[in-house]
């Protein structure tokens, strides 16, 4: 069984851990507990008949309080890259710290998850944003915790990225 | 004025410029501070060898700017602290450890004190032995599992644990456990290579034994000896030769870690306290050993009576046939265990239960499945795998199975093919057993195995194989040889039957038994063998008597057939007896003619005897010698004797057996029958073939 490393990154309070609990326990809970450090969670996958275990660690969130810590993304094999599109700033900082998980870890494949797409009336990321990310190469998906909608493609194109042989 | 002035400046001048450089010391801050850098140190020491009175006057502000600037930048701080405080935490860590340790053993040593009677609840309640409980609270150590983790990846490697079902998701615990190893690194800020080497949880000791690409962790229950931590470090150096290439090349496929299981398997080491034994202690236990013993009489009658049901049930689950009970367990609050062994066609046990008086929704039944041989089992699972059918009588006894009365016969053949698969069944006997035939399925077997030529109808009753209509001869001697081989056949009627025969094919038959002489025709007609043609003797001796024998052949009719023996035969012999070989008056010396013709006479005779050998038939050759009538009866004899001597002692010498021959003298007298021949035409030897030869000699 193939097994593949997979960090979650975003700023605080954009729904790392509720990705992480709708993907692995089809759950989710409106109460926001932040993650303090990391938090290792797996999920067998079959992506195009191969199973792959992704050993998924949901970082704490980026901010003021806690520092990104780079030494738990070693060895990641890909990340996702998580925004709250009802918070433009979300999004800037996450760039941000894209630069710097870049400089750590090298071109590993990832996914950018514009997330909370079920709150349609807050939503604040226009589509000129997203479809000049997409023109540099990005891949993202719209993706809600609450509902469900997009979450398993984040995480199955991700693997997908993750297994197509090297260049 | 001007003159005071410059007298002021004589006087005064040199004073003057000190008072403006005083003046201008204590005016220009500047280098007043400048002063005072240079003398405050010294004024600092001075003032500390004095009295520390300085201390005391500077501590207020001391105080007041370290927190100002412990506010305004916290990290000047933290990054000043953190060298010392990681060592500091650990010790104390080590510190509290120690002491956790100290008071376990303590505890650990009053095995039948209070903590006993502890340990004791302690095994009620969690349902496992008080052994167990002693054992694991008396444990000095125990390796419990152990994780081989990718150092670059965090990903798990490998893992093994003493109890395989208490493991919990391996590659979670992985991942926490680099997390852990991470984040104490990172926040001591000790170097890349450093190891949080060990930490506690709980119960539980977690050890790490680092590689270059891969480390170890233990987790370890008790307090482990130092040497295990060796054992750990070997373990990962050897793994690290052994898989040293797919360590440094991993991909996230672990298993090619498989076939280092025996090394971790290895670690998972474990050591037990002695049972420790003092006085007091004794003292202790027996007081306690007598407390629990009353405890436990005033529970026992209570127990008594529950318990005799239990061992009702348990002897009803053994005497019934396929289940054995291997242990079993009779809890009072828990549910109660039986385990053992079950036949698949054993009854069901919950009505038993319900029969020894109790509830079986408070049992918990652990069966495993087998054959069970006795009896009773074997019989049910010889019936559910061959439906006895009505009629047939099944005994069953030390594994042999008798079958008496009637029975179909396709039944007991597939008794006699499978009979002895079923297990618990080792021979098959039929006694005083009918068989039943059914008619339908027996000529159904008999025209397959013979397939019925037009016009032929077969029909089966009791046993016999009734045959009708017009069957060619092939056909009916198939039948004949085989089918009695069809089981259910056992006579075979023709009554009704014709059989046909195929002139050519009768004749290709008496061909291949006699062979067929090239000189000789044969042809079979309405039964009738008819040849013609020359033969052999010895052939037609052999086909005459035996032809008849031939299907299809009755009779033999020979037409102008020519037995080339007898042919032989005859004809020598009348060349024999034809010839006359004539001699000179009164003498017994042959004439010219007569040479001539006894010359011809050897080989003659030769063919005549290998002719008559071939016929079967024996002959003997009379040599008969005669004289003219001239001279006396007397004389004639003795003269007529010598020639027919002459005659004999010719052939012989030319190599003929003496003995066919018989030399007679005749005298003048004559042949009877033969005809009164001129004078000189008595004066000869001719000579008689007969059979047998005269037994009398020459
Ligand atoms: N409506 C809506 N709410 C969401 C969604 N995802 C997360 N939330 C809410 O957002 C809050 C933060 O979610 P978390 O998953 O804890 O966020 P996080 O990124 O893990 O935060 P940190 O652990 O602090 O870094 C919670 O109250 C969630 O209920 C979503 O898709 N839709
Ligand atoms: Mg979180």
């Amino acid at each position: 069984m193939i097994q593949k490393k997979i960090c979650m990154i975003g700023t605080s309070g954009v729904g790392k851990t509720s990705l992480v609990a709708r993907f692995v326990s089809s759950i989710f809970s409106d109460k926001y507990l932040t993650t303090v450090g990391v938090k290792i969670d797996k999920k067998v996958l079959t992506v195009d008949g191969t199973n792959v275990t992704l050993v998924l660690w949901d970082l704490a969130g980026d901010d003021d309080f806690q520092r990104l810590q780079l030494s738990y993304l070693r060895g990641t094999a890909g990340y996702i890259l998580v925004a709250d599109g009802t918070r433009q700033i979300t999004l800037d900082q996450l760039l941000d710290i894209q630069a710097r998980v870049m400089e750590a870890v090298g071109p590993v494949p990832f996914v950018l998850a514009l997330n909370k797409a079920d709150l349609q009336t807050q939503w604040e990321i226009g589509k000129e944003r997203i479809e000049q990310l997409t023109a540099q190469g990005w891949h993202i998906l719209l993706t809600s915790a609450k509902t469900g909608a997009g979450v398993e493609e984040a995480f199955s194109d991700l693997s997908r990225m993750l297994l197509a042989p090297k260049p | 004025m001007e003159d005071f002035e410059e007298l002021r400046r004589l006087l005064l001048g040199r004073e003057q410029e000190q008072i403006r450089d005083l003046n201008s010391r204590i005016e220009d801050k500047e280098r007043r501070v400048r002063d005072v850098s240079v003398v405050l140190p010294h004024a600092v020491k001075l003032s500390l060898e004095r009295n520390g009175e300085l201390d005391r006057a500077l501590q207020p502000s001391v105080e007041n700017s370290l927190r100002i600037a412990i506010q305004k930048k916290p990290e000047i701080f933290v990054e000043a602290f953190h060298p010392i405080i990681g060592p500091i935490v650990r010790r104390s860590i080590a510190e509290s450890l120690r002491g956790l340790l100290q008071s376990l053993n303590q505890t650990l040593e009053n095995t039948f004190s209070w903590q006993g009677l502890k340990w004791r609840f302690e095994a009620l309640r969690t349902g496992k032995s008080f052994g167990e409980i002693v054992l694991l609270r008396s444990m000095v150590y125990r390796v419990e599992q152990i994780f081989l983790i990718h150092r670059e990846t965090s990903l798990s490697l490998l893992y093994v644990a003493r109890d395989p079902t208490a493991s919990k998701d391996s590659d979670m615990v992985a991942g926490m456990l680099s997390a852990i190893q991470d984040f104490a690194r990172d926040s001591f800020e000790a170097g890349a290579d450093a190891v949080l080497e060990e930490f506690r949880v709980g119960e539980l000791e977690v050890w790490i034994a680092p590689g270059r690409h891969a480390y170890l962790a233990a987790v370890i229950r008790g307090s482990a000896p130092r040497d295990l931590r060796l054992a750990l470090q070997e373990t990962i150096e050897s793994v690290h030769i052994l898989k040293g290439a797919e360590l440094a090349q991993f991909e996230g496929d672990s298993a090619v870690f498989e076939s280092v299981r025996p090394e971790l398997e290895a670690c998972l080491r474990a050591q037990y306290q002695p049972a420790a034994s003092s006085q007091s202690r004794q003292i202790k236990a027996w007081l306690a050993l007598a407390g629990t013993a009353t405890l436990l009489l005033s529970i026992a009658w209570m127990a008594w009576k529950s318990d005799g049901r239990w061992r009702d049930f348990l002897q009803r689950l053994n005497a019934e046939p396929g289940l054995a009970v291997t242990a079993n367990k009779h809890n009072w609050f828990l549910k109660s265990r039986v385990e053992g062994l079950r036949d698949p066609l054993a009854v069901d046990a919950a009505p038993l239960a319900v029969a020894a008086g109790l509830d079986p929704a408070r049992l918990i039944f652990q069966w495993k499945e087998y054959l069970a041989l006795d009896p009773v089992s074997v019989r049910r699972r010889f019936e559910k795998r061959f439906s006895v059918p009505a009629g047939s009588k099944v005994t069953l006894k030390n594994g042999v199975v008798e079958i008496a009365g009637t029975a179909p016969f396709e039944w007991i053949e597939q008794l006699r093919r499978e009979a002895l698969f079923v297990p618990g069944i080792s021979a098959l006997s039929e006694r005083d057993l009918t068989l039943l035939y059914d008619p339908a399925r027996v000529l159904e077997k008999f025209q397959a195995a013979f397939p019925l030529p037009a016009g032929v109808v077969a029909d089966f009753n009791s046993g016999s194989l009734a045959l009708s209509g017009r069957a060619p001869y092939e056909w009916v001697a198939a039948v004949r040889e085989g089918a009695k081989r069809i089981p259910g056949v056992t006579a075979i009627s023709e009554k009704e039957l014709e059989v046909v025969f195929d002139p050519a094919r009768v004749l290709s038959r008496f061909e291949a038994r006699f062979g067929l002489p090239e000189s000789v025709s044969a042809s079979v007609e309405e039964g009738i063998l008819i040849l013609s043609g020359e033969a052999s003797h010895a052939w037609l001796a052999r086909v005459r008597p035996a032809a008849t024998q031939i299907a299809g052949i009755s009779a033999i009719r020979e037409q102008s057939l020519v037995d080339l023996d007898e042919q032989t035969f005859r004809q020598s012999k009348s060349v024999i007896e034809t010839a006359l070989i004539y001699f000179l008056p009164n003498k017994e010396n042959f004439a010219t003619e007569g040479f001539v013709a006894l010359s011809r006479l050897p080989d003659e005779i030769r063919r005549l005897q290998t002719a008559a050998k071939r016929v079967g038939a024996t002959i003997g050759i009379e040599i008969r010698g005669s004289a003219d009538a001239v001279g006396s009866e007397a004389k004639n004899i003795d003269l007529s004797e010598r020639r027919a001597k002459a005659v004999f002692d010719f052939l012989v010498s030319c190599g003929l057996d003496a003995a066919m021959f018989k030399p007679l003298g005749l005298g003048a007298a004559l042949v009877p029958g033969e005809k009164a021949a001129p004078e000189q035409a008595n004066r000869r030897v001719a000579f008689r073939v007969v059979s047998p030869p005269s037994s009398v000699a020459p």
